[in-house]
């Protein structure tokens, strides 16, 4: 089988929403094999997020939230809170690498299925909790991935498994960790900016021109050279020798009249138009992408960044690719989100090695359902 | 809370270089080297850009004075790392450069795009240097039509996608505060690398490791690509809604659960002083008493330099007049 980097890690994912799935979906594309747990009782949330009618068949199979965040996954049928879901979800983590949760006062605080009972199904088991506040964001699902990685390393050296702990807002916070270290040398918030930034002017995001009121462009000068490039583009060398607009300080002072300037030319050009010629001459800009934008970048078009994807009751349709490019082994889009239990036979019939008689009798008390 | 050694966190025994500007491949360094990475960082001579950028601690006049040791951005983005500074636009300083990469397992940057080719030290030339690196190259659009555009946080929060979808509905579009496309970058790029370190065990040979910004944000998209393709209207899409904290940052430094949960932590730096900074995003638990309970350390932010003498004195070899002379001639 193709080889990349997660290959032959085996990840138990309880996790739904947004983070925990994000994490689950970034380990699937990385290779590891990554078996989502749900149940009738408590399947994830965002299988019923949909925006097909709510009495369309088999909808929870549809959700394009759902399929977004759970492909390259597994899908299995398992209700932990039924004993013999339990039993069978402890001889499953007996030949797992990770189990990721984040209902834990449903898991990890429940005697029945707390650290030491992972344990002692699977001693270097690594358990991942993601705090309550974590079911929101999917940037914080990269730190999820990013932690569960982090004890696979360790536990390489060690042969330990760990308690890995993932509190949203703690992961959040760490990336506005400037914010904090500034306000504890001063104390106090600093201004809200806007689209503005504390030297560089002209800096904002100006009306174009198109179909609907869509177009907007975004431009950044950091320097002189870039800022007559600018005057020079719009077709306004004048403004160069404009005392207002002479030299960094002066821009920043008059950045109302400045923007004022650029709207006039933004407004004749479509954002893309207006992009690549300020990108052609040095200016950094770029056209405020909408998700429509996105699916029709011919850059990301170009790099193959969106991917076919055959789902068995979705259909087919284009899905963004894998986000970290690997030279050796490129990941790319292998299997589309499971339908609800999809995978019930490859996990208790080929993991576990239960009879289709046993399967069966779970199935008829409910726990597979 | 934090330990003396490394030895026992979850990256240690992992050595890193890092030629990183600002905040995307500099925010992937600190978080190697917070987990216990042995992180060096190349410095131009004139230090990192982020060093130029505030906030600064204020002054008896009460104003934040730009000083290239005290930089709350570049404090808080560089803990934990050796600092070297090297321009390796020289034919000697490119020398050094390769020697360091024979060293190392990975190798972090962020440098403008085309910037490495031009001076000879692109992956595959490194490659040849050292075949088990990992090099993560951390861009704001990645290879191709946009490949050497330029880009700050805001235009690349714009071409991800985020920029859009925040804000107030009737008016311009908004970037949100701070660097939030350049840390995501960082954070994907940290998170890659360690997959790839993973892959690097099944590999047995090194690759070179692309992270688009644009991409990233693409990805984690509120009203995303599959939704657009269920019902291509942009109906949904045009709705703003902000990202911001809504916290302040004071509600947050004295909440409660982070103070139980000491999630900020003093650290103490011999020119900047002594500040309070955010602590792990994630902790790892269950280890042993030495690794601080967490699996992470605090810790600070080299000096311009400051780790010069170790790092070509000790780690290859240069004995110290060798080093006068790469001082003299610009190098070091």
């Amino acid at each position: 089988m193709y080889r990349l980097p997660l290959s032959g890690i085996r990840v138990l994912d309880l996790t739904m929403g947004w983070a925990g799935p994000y994490a689950g979906r970034l380990l699937g594309d990385m290779g590891a094999e990554v078996i989502k747990i749900e149940s009738a009782r408590n399947w994830d949330v965002t299988r019923s997020l949909h925006l097909l009618g709510r009495d369309e068949e088999k909808g929870y199979n549809r959700s394009g939230y759902f399929n977004h965040l759970n492909r390259n996954k597994l899908g299995c049928a398992l209700d932990l809170a039924h004993p013999q879901g339990r039993e069978q979800f402890l001889k499953l983590v007996a030949l797992s690498d990770a189990v990721m949760e984040d209902y834990s006062d449903d898991v990890a605080d429940d005697p029945g299925l707390s650290d030491n009972v992972l344990r002692q199904a699977r001693p270097d088991v690594i358990l991942v909790t993601i705090s309550a506040h974590a079911k929101d964001g999917p940037v914080a699902g990269i730190s999820v991935a990013a932690a569960l990685c982090a004890a696979l390393l360790y536990r390489r050296r060690t042969g330990h498994g760990r308690w890995v702990e993932v509190a949203q807002r703690e992961s959040l916070a760490s990336l506005i960790g400037e914010f904090f270290v500034g306000f504890s040398m001063n104390g106090r918030q600093p201004p809200l900016l806007g689209n503005r930034h504390r030297s560089m002017a002209p800096h904002g995001c100006y009306p174009c021109a198109g179909p609907s009121e869509a177009g907007w462009l975004a431009v950044a000068v950091a320097s002189d050279a870039e800022f007559a490039a600018l005057c020079r583009i719009m077709g306004r060398p004048d403004l160069t020798a404009d005392a207002r607009f002479a030299d960094v300080v002066s821009r920043y002072r008059h950045q109302d009249e400045l923007d004022e300037a650029i709207s006039a030319w933004t407004r004749g050009k479509t954002s893309r138009e207006a992009a690549m010629v300020l990108q052609e001459a040095g200016v950094a800009a770029s056209p405020v992408a909408s998700v429509a934008d996105l699916m029709e970048d011919p850059h990301l078009r170009a790099r193959g960044f969106f991917e076919k994807t055959a789902h068995p009751e979705a259909g087919v349709w284009d899905t963004e690719g894998v986000p970290w490019r690997l030279s050796l082994t490129p990941a790319h889009v292998r299997l589309s989100a499971p339908c609800f239990g999809e995978h019930n036979d490859y996990v208790l019939r080929h993991l576990l090695g239960l009879s289709a008689e046993e399967v069966a009798e779970l199935e008829r008390q409910g726990v597979t359902g | 809370m934090t330990p003396e050694t490394a030895e026992d966190l979850p990256l240690s025994g992992f050595t890193v270089l890092e030629l990183g500007e600002g905040v995307a491949a500099p925010y992937c360094g600190k978080l190697l080297a917070d987990y216990g990475a042995d992180v060096i960082k190349v410095e131009p001579l004139e230090g990192d850009p982020a060093r130029r950028h505030g906030p600064f601690p204020d002054d008896t006049t009460g104003a934040g004075l730009p000083h290239p040791e005290k930089s709350a951005l570049f404090l808080y983005l560089n803990t934990n790392k050796k600092g070297v500074t090297l321009d390796f636009s020289t034919a000697s300083g490119a020398r050094l450069l390769r020697r360091l990469v024979e060293e190392v397992d990975v190798l972090v940057e962020n440098q403008p795009p085309g910037r490495l080719e031009e001076l000879a030290l692109s992956y595959r030339e490194l490659a040849h240097v050292n075949p088990r690196l990992l090099m993560i190259s951390v861009k704001p659009f990645g290879e191709g039509l946009y490949g050497r555009w330029k880009a700050t946080n805001l235009t690349s929060f714009a071409s991800g996608g985020q920029m859009y979808l925040t804000g107030d509905p009737d008016r311009e579009p908004l970037v949100s505060a701070g660097y939030q496309a350049e840390y995501q970058a960082g954070l994907n790029a940290f998170a890659a690398t360690l997959a790839a370190l993973l892959g690097l065990a099944v590999m047995e040979i090194g690759q070179h490791v692309e992270i688009s910004a644009m991409e990233c944000q693409a990805c984690v998209l509120e009203n995303h690509p599959p939704d657009y393709a269920y019902r291509p209207s942009d109906a949904l899409s045009r709705q703003r809604g902000s990202v911001n904290p809504v916290l302040t940052l004071e509600e947050a430094l004295t909440s409660p659960q982070m103070k139980a949960r000491c999630y900020f932590q003093e650290v103490d730096h011999p020119l900047a002083g002594r500040w309070v900074y955010p602590g792990p995003p994630f902790r790892l638990t269950g280890g042993p008493p030495s690794d601080g309970g967490w699996g992470w350390r605090a810790g600070r932010a080299p000096l311009l330099g400051e780790h010069n003498e170790e790092v070509f004195g000790e780690l290859l070899d240069l004995a110290r007049s060798d080093l006068v002379r790469l001082r003299a001639a610009g190098v070091v």
